[in-house]
């Protein structure tokens, strides 16, 4: 450590590692006894083992017939993985007009996007559920309880929410870029997938990943829209981790193991894309 | 706002020469509106209308009421869950507000390790909440984990999910999962602070202390205010954690706004009263809501114009 480096730190050795070592195992030993657990036997974290006596991954193979987490983790995929693709194809689109155009609204709608993302989830369900429920009287289509019924649901979040991400990033792309383009008399069409889309890719990935997550980690919706076939792993998740109390036998290896199963996908996801996830709302279109 | 507005005036005339190709709005405006605008105006609907599940079939003749799902909301529950939500948001924004900034400062400086300890500290942040509530109610059982220790040092533990316990089980369990989004706010507001900011606190030869809080924390000022609105505003309407600790209903101790607006309409079926207890939520937001947009630069039409 150089004499300048020394000057620069912020605080004093001893109280950097106080800090770093209390935060680190305020997250770390509940995590690791999830983990520990997780690979204990339902036995074994009954019984008040922190370590196990006995390591197996008995857990991880029965909470497939005692929970139901393949049906969960499904329709999470299936559902998540449309409201990303849908939201951020519309929300480009849409923040490409909302940042390179003004005109009458266009404030109330920015306004709106943010906005929007506080309003309670609560608000939103119960028309929403009214109206879906309603469709199977006036319309005659069943949307409770259907795939495409808890997408739509899902887009009322995750649309705006997309859209303002790109919004965020499409403002920061200079206006030359696509100026060129114009000049040749290109359609907006043709200067959007051709110019604008390749640029903010790294966005586009970002926005879409959000919207995927507010997908999966929703129980409020999924609680409300979904039937047993079509419920979420976030659903399956809380009812198993629900039924616990007052059994025989309580089985919190097991639950541990659904639990962390449930949350693999979106740890994967952030290790995947952490570079996309940290820079690409900072990075610039020219270098 | 006035600036703006004259500025973006002053474009739009510019602008307006050109084609605006405002139809590339209308796949994403369209469904917006069916499935955002149009709930939004049928909730404010449904709050003045008896709604519930005699009359949720034919929701069209359900009788208008008026105020009266208000004054009934009011006279039951509501005020000690309005109550319940905002003391809860406010202790867990003020609990989380330290250990952010302890983390982004104790981070700041570049050691062997540290981004190893960057990746610990967002682990309750990538967690799904769903995940963390449960994980923590499994914990928090009467012969969960967390009385095992205690029994083991001497202390019961008792019920952490049920009674007047609950409440600050609810907190605690925020705090642990919140607390790295403060954090990150705090570290994108460090990084914004100038090199010859340290160096001259350097040859000053300031102590650690006064340079922190005199030097270095007014950076923090803005960004961790920001953060403490947004903070607020995600603990008041956080479903997913009371709702998975507790179940719905939920103990009288953790009754926040969210679930009892959740378990009105969805187990007691009286649908409008629940609409209208989840206007008057979205009331309680829009404090909070308003300050945040206030805060946020909404217009920045082009780069050049980013100030």
């Amino acid at each position: 450590m150089t004499a300048s480096g020394e000057a620069h730190r912020l605080l004093p050795r001893p109280l950097l590692a106080g800090v770093t070592v209390s935060l680190c195992a305020m997250v770390l030993v509940p995590t690791l006894y999830i983990v520990l657990a997780s690979l204990n036997t339902d036995l074994g974290v009954a019984s008040g083992e922190f370590w196990p006596g006995a390591f197996s991954l008995d857990s991880y193979s029965r909470i497939w017939t005692t929970a139901d987490l393949a049906t969960g983790l499904l329709n999470s995929i299936v559902v998540c993985a449309l409201v990303a693709v849908a939201s951020a194809l519309l929300g480009t689109m849409t923040a490409y007009v909302l940042v390179r155009y003004t005109f009458l609204g266009r404030l109330t709608i920015l306004r709106g996007l943010v906005g929007l993302q506080s309003v309670p989830g609560t608000l939103m369900l119960l028309p929403v559920f009214v109206l879906f429920s309603s469709a199977g009287n006036y319309l005659g289509v069943t949307v409770v309880g259907t795939r495409w019924g808890l997408f739509l649901a899902y887009l009322t979040f995750a649309l705006p929410f997309s859209t303002w991400v790109m919004v965020t990033y499409l403002r920061g792309l200079p206006r030359e870029l696509e100026e060129a383009g114009r000049m040749d008399g290109a359609s907006t069409l043709r200067i959007l997938f051709r110019i604008i889309v390749p640029l903010s890719l790294p966005a586009i990935v970002v926005s879409g990943i959000f919207a995927f997550l507010l997908g999966w980690n929703d129980v409020l919706f999924a609680s409300v829209l979904t039937r047993p076939e079509t419920h979420t792993a976030a659903v399956a998740l809380s009812a198993f981790g629900a039924t616990q109390e007052g059994g025989a036998l309580p089985v919190y290896s097991q639950v541990m193991a659904a639990a962390l199963i449930s949350a693999a996908p979106v740890v994967l996801l952030y290790l995947v894309f952490q570079r996309y996830l940290v820079g690409g709302l900072t990075a610039g279109g020219v270098k | 706002m006035t600036d703006d507005s004259t500025a973006t005036g002053r474009r739009r005339r510019g602008v307006s020469a050109r084609q605006r190709p405002l139809w590339l709005l209308a796949p994403g405006g369209v469904l917006m509106t069916l499935i955002i605008v149009i709930p939004l105006l049928l909730a404010l609907y449904i709050s003045l209308i008896d709604l519930d599940q005699y009359t949720l079939r034919r929701w069209l003749d359900a009788p208008f009421i008026g105020l009266s799902n208000f004054t009934e909301a009011f006279g039951s529950g509501l005020p000690h869950s309005i109550w319940i939500s905002v003391s809860f948001a406010v202790i867990a924004t003020a609990a989380t507000v330290p250990f952010g900034i302890a983390a982004a400062v104790a981070t700041q400086n570049a050691y062997r390790g540290r981004a190893l300890v960057r990746a610990v500290f967002l682990i309750p942040y990538v967690l799904p909440s769903f995940v963390v509530a449960t994980v923590w109610r499994t914990m928090l059982q009467p012969d969960g984990i967390v009385n095992t220790v205690l029994a083991k040092a001497g202390v019961a533990g008792g019920l952490w999910l049920s009674g007047p316990k609950s409440y600050w089980t609810l907190v605690l369990v925020e705090i642990w999962a919140a607390w790295p989004f403060i954090y990150l706010m705090a570290l994108a507001g460090l990084q914004s602070v100038d090199h010859e900011v340290y160096e001259a606190s350097a040859i000053d030869g300031a102590d650690w202390w006064p340079k922190l809080t005199r030097v270095v924390l007014p950076y923090l000022r803005g960004p961790v205010l920001l953060a403490c609105l947004l903070a607020t505003l995600n603990h008041i309407n956080n479903f997913t954690l009371p709702y998975v600790l507790f179940g719905a209903p939920a103990p009288d101790d953790v009754n926040v706004m969210p679930m009892i607006v959740y378990v009105t309409s969805f187990q007691g079926l009286r649908f409008g009263l629940s609409a209208a207890m989840a206007i008057v939520s979205l009331l309680l937001v829009a404090i909070p809501l308003f300050a945040y947009l206030r805060a946020l630069r909404l217009d920045v039409h082009e780069d050049g114009d980013r100030t």
